[in-house]
């Protein structure tokens, strides 16, 4: 893993792109407070939507906040409860799906079934009414995005440790007599470690999207916290008299989703998940 | 070109880019082929032969580029010929088969359906009626309903026969095999290479034939090249390259075919040690399966004894190897292993279930070296994992010093402990499986076709090195394979299996010299040598020898037992 870690310097260069991003996203929340010009939610009456000056390169919002600063300090939020809730979401669904790959029969039967059923219900739906009952603090929105990914990562990852577990090196270990978790840990994870980081940046990228669609809605962030979806929403009334309170944070976040899109597809291609690039051999 | 000659390949010099510098796959080979004779392309894998082989089709791997030299196939220049022209070449002029129809056929198109496929692509005749015919030509049984099954419902050997139909279906004027027969057992083998030689007689094909065996080639072969990392070594008729080779190569080769005409049985050693191994009445069925896998398994193994199983695929051998290791579930019977100190274990029940000691006694080797070593642990961390895990060397020093001993003991250097399994030969794999299943420090050895996916030049080394680790160390081993070959030289006792039933058990020098049962005959005859050339009729895997399921073994005295089926009391 570590060799082909290396090996990051020849990817292509829609990879470098979606790398850089993604880089610049995350590097500009983290630096938000020391790179945004006013404090993003002062409201300044007199000024409230105005175009775009040198004071305010974006302009402001109907309360006079200043755009920039909230596109800047928009993607913190966000970001935090994506990164938290697909770290859950990955790892509790790989070790789901890797043990329901290795019992198989009914263990695999049945958390395949219960799997199923969540993965039937509306991801929307269910966390509107998850953040309805719960309220909407991080760690309920990060456990409910997390339970609504999980069964999409334990399948994906049930699938490819499903070959691994035929190989002889697995026999060996059964053989040994190891328990299950040291051959899942020593054996299985290493050779689907290529999987599951893929499978990481992909789900991440549909965890930005289901945030801001959260916020977006009214269940996410509270006013007058500045964030993308809560940003859209708010200024999209006015859209016509200043549109960059609409399109900045729209930009950011399609940056941030292209980026992992793209990066998620060229991880991929690089660590050869996607088999059909490398030929058939 | 003269008449008979329909490819000639001139001066072929093949390279592929790796990084900065080209790596030279094949330099300067030529050879030409002619109508109803049969070339046989030998050499150990990374030889180039099946690089050599694919060029007759313009093929060449991604990457590759041919630096110098032609390939003509009847006066065309395969690698100027335009896309449309070369589209007809393949599969019209010249047709592949390839090493493993498990495959080259798709999973879920009816044969059928392949075939006409191959038909239509060509614009010929695709009928029902002709189907059939391709079906019977290749001695397929039943070949009026055979076309509806899918490649998972036909056998390994049926499969290979799809795929020859498929190859043969536009009369192509050559047919190229690659390593045709490899992925097969002995007897299958041995009748897909007749049916190669009746079809070239009868279609007037030439036929190319690549394999690392010489064995097969020698016996369906007029003319042999051998190939050695790219370079012709020897060119000339089968017949003067096996009985008078001049390169020190082809000699080491044909040295290294396992042979049963023309050589002495090996001395069978009287051992009357202690037993370690004795399974009475052994029944093995895997979950809700209706039929029994294995059923009245009786096996003794005594210390510092070889005892090979021999069988087709499919005839449980390797079911026994799993259930000994705890693998798969045993039914009924009774299984008993006794340490070193005279205690006596159960050795049925899962291998979680086991006593540590027991789970150390019985070691596994496995068929295929690739998949039996994790890709992402060093070569040190495999073999140290059952010094830890069994206890066998504490702390950080101890594994380490364990591991160079055990690499070195297997002919490795210790400075392979760091090496990933990518960067190691498929026997070079298989030697770190034995030192893996050494470092356990086992009484009872399981090698399950150890040697099967091994070139036959490794293969004698692999068997070398087994041969003596079991001298050196006092080690019983129960090997499994699939061809009497193979465990002559190894083994002290043979049981042939047959439908999960033993059909003979007899000490290796009764067995060759006195072989009772129709089985064990049909497997000695099928066995292709160098110089021995004979072929069994090509439609010896249809022929069907069936047990008697009430047959008890008859005791023939000198250990030599056989079961009671049709056939056997007339002897051979």
């Amino acid at each position: 893993m570590i060799t082909r870690l290396r090996g990051l310097g020849q990817v292509t260069t829609g990879t470098k792109i979606g790398l850089i991003f993604v880089g610049f996203t995350v590097l500009v929340a983290l630096l938000a407070p020391w790179l945004a010009p006013y404090d993003p939610v002062a409201t300044d009456a007199d000024n409230a939507l105005a175009g775009a000056s040198w004071s305010h390169w974006l302009g402001t919002d109907q309360y006079g906040r200043d755009i920039l600063s909230r596109t800047i300090e928009g993607g913190r939020f966000a970001l935090l409860v994506s990164l938290l809730a697909t770290t859950t979401a990955v790892v509790v669904g790989t070790l789901i799906g890797a043990v329901a790959a290795y019992y198989g029969r009914w263990v695999d039967g049945a958390i395949t079934r219960v799997l199923d059923a969540v993965l039937a219900v509306p991801s929307v739906l269910a966390l509107l009414l998850i953040v309805s009952v719960f309220g909407n603090s991080v760690p309920v929105l990060v456990i409910a995005i997390a339970v609504v990914y999980v069964p999409a990562v334990a399948r994906v990852v049930r699938g490819a440790a499903r070959p691994v577990l035929a190989s002889g090196y697995v026999t060996a270990a059964k053989a040994r007599g190891e328990r299950s978790l040291p051959i899942i840990g020593r054996e299985v994870l290493p050779n689907i470690l290529d999987t599951v980081l893929v499978e990481f940046a992909m789900r991440a990228s549909w965890v930005v999207l289901l945030v801001s669609t959260l916020s977006f809605l009214g269940f996410g962030v509270n006013p007058p916290t500045p964030d993308w979806g809560l940003m859209i929403q708010e200024n999209r009334t006015a859209l016509t008299v200043a549109p960059a309170g609409t399109i900045a944070p729209i930009v950011a976040l399609s940056l941030l989703v292209v980026g992992l899109n793209l990066a998620a597809d060229g991880l991929g291609k690089h660590f050869g998940v996607d088999r059909a690039r490398r030929g058939v051999l | 070109m003269s008449e008979t000659t329909t490819a000639r390949v001139e001066g072929l010099t093949v390279s592929y880019r790796a990084g900065e510098q080209r790596v030279v796959v094949a330099e300067d080979v030529s050879f030409q082929l002619h109508r109803g004779r049969t070339l046989g392309l030998v050499g150990e894998s990374g030889s180039g032969k099946s690089t050599v082989a694919r060029t007759l089709l313009g093929h060449l791997r991604e990457g590759s580029t041919v630096d110098r030299g032609t390939v003509t196939v009847f006066d065309d220049d395969v690698f100027s010929l335009p896309a449309e022209r070369l589209r007809k070449l393949r599969g019209g002029t010249v047709a592949l088969v390839s090493q493993n129809a498990g495959h080259a056929l798709t999973p879920s198109m009816r044969v059928g359906a392949q075939i006409r496929e191959a038909l239509a692509v060509h614009g010929l005749p695709c009928g029902d009626d002709r189907i059939v015919e391709l079906l019977r030509l290749v001695r397929l049984p039943s070949p009026e309903t055979l076309g509806r099954r899918y490649p998972h419902e036909l056998s390994g050997g049926q499969q290979q026969r799809v795929a020859i139909a498929m190859a043969v279906a536009t009369d192509p004027q050559i047919l190229v095999l690659d390593e045709p027969t490899t992925a097969l057992d002995v007897v299958t083998q041995a009748a897909v290479l007749a049916l190669v030689s009746d079809l070239r007689e009868q279609l007037g094909m030439a036929v190319l034939i690549v394999s690392h065996d010489l064995g097969v080639v020698s016996a369906v072969a007029d003319e042999v090249l051998v190939l050695r990392s790219g370079r012709e070594v020897e060119h000339g008729s089968t017949q003067q390259v096996l009985s008078a080779p001049r390169e020190e190569y082809t000699r080491e080769l044909i040295a290294a075919a396992p042979r049963i005409h023309g050589v002495p049985v090996p001395d069978g050693r009287d051992l009357e040690t202690d037993l370690i191994l004795r399974c009475t009445d052994v029944d093995i069925r895997y979950t809700r399966a209706p039929q029994l896998a294995v059923s009245g398994f009786d096996l003794e193994v005594r210390r510092g004894e070889t005892v090979a199983i021999v069988g087709e695929s499919g005839s449980g051998k390797s079911t026994i190897a799993a259930a000994l290791a705890g693998l798969a579930d045993v039914e009924r019977g009774d299984a008993s292993l006794w340490s070193a100190d005279g205690t006596r274990h159960d050795l049925l029940g899962p291998a979680g279930r086991r006593p540590v000691d027991v789970r150390r006694s019985v070691q596994l080797v496995f068929q295929n070296a690739d998949l039996a070593l994790n890709p992402r642990r060093t070569v040190g961390d495999a073999i140290a994992r059952p010094l830890k895990v069994f206890g066998r060397a504490k702390g950080r020093q101890e594994p380490r010093a364990s591991v160079e001993r055990l690499l070195t003991e297997v002919g490795l250097g210790p400075e392979f402990a760091d090496r990933l399994p990518a960067q190691l030969s498929g026997g070079q794999r298989q030697r770190v499986g034995i030192a893996r299943a050494l470092a356990a420090e086992p009484t009872l050895l399981i090698a399950d076709e150890i040697t099967t996916a091994l070139d036959v030049s490794v293969q004698a080394d692999v068997l070398a090195l087994l041969d003596d680790l079991r001298t050196r160390r006092a080690l019983s081993c129960l090997f499994i394979s699939h061809d009497l070959a193979v465990v002559r030289s190894v083994a002290d006792r043979i049981v042939v299996m047959k439908d999960g039933r033993v059909v003979e058990s007899a000490p290796t020098t009764s067995l060759f010299e006195n072989p009772r049962h129709p089985y064990t005959r049909t497997l000695l005859d099928a066995v292709v040598e160098p110089g021995h050339t004979e072929l069994p009729s090509s439609d010896v895997d249809a022929r069907v020898i069936t047990l008697d399921s009430n047959a008890a073994l008859l005791d023939l005295g000198g250990g030599h037992r056989v079961r009671a089926d049709e056939g056997v009391l007339t002897s051979s």
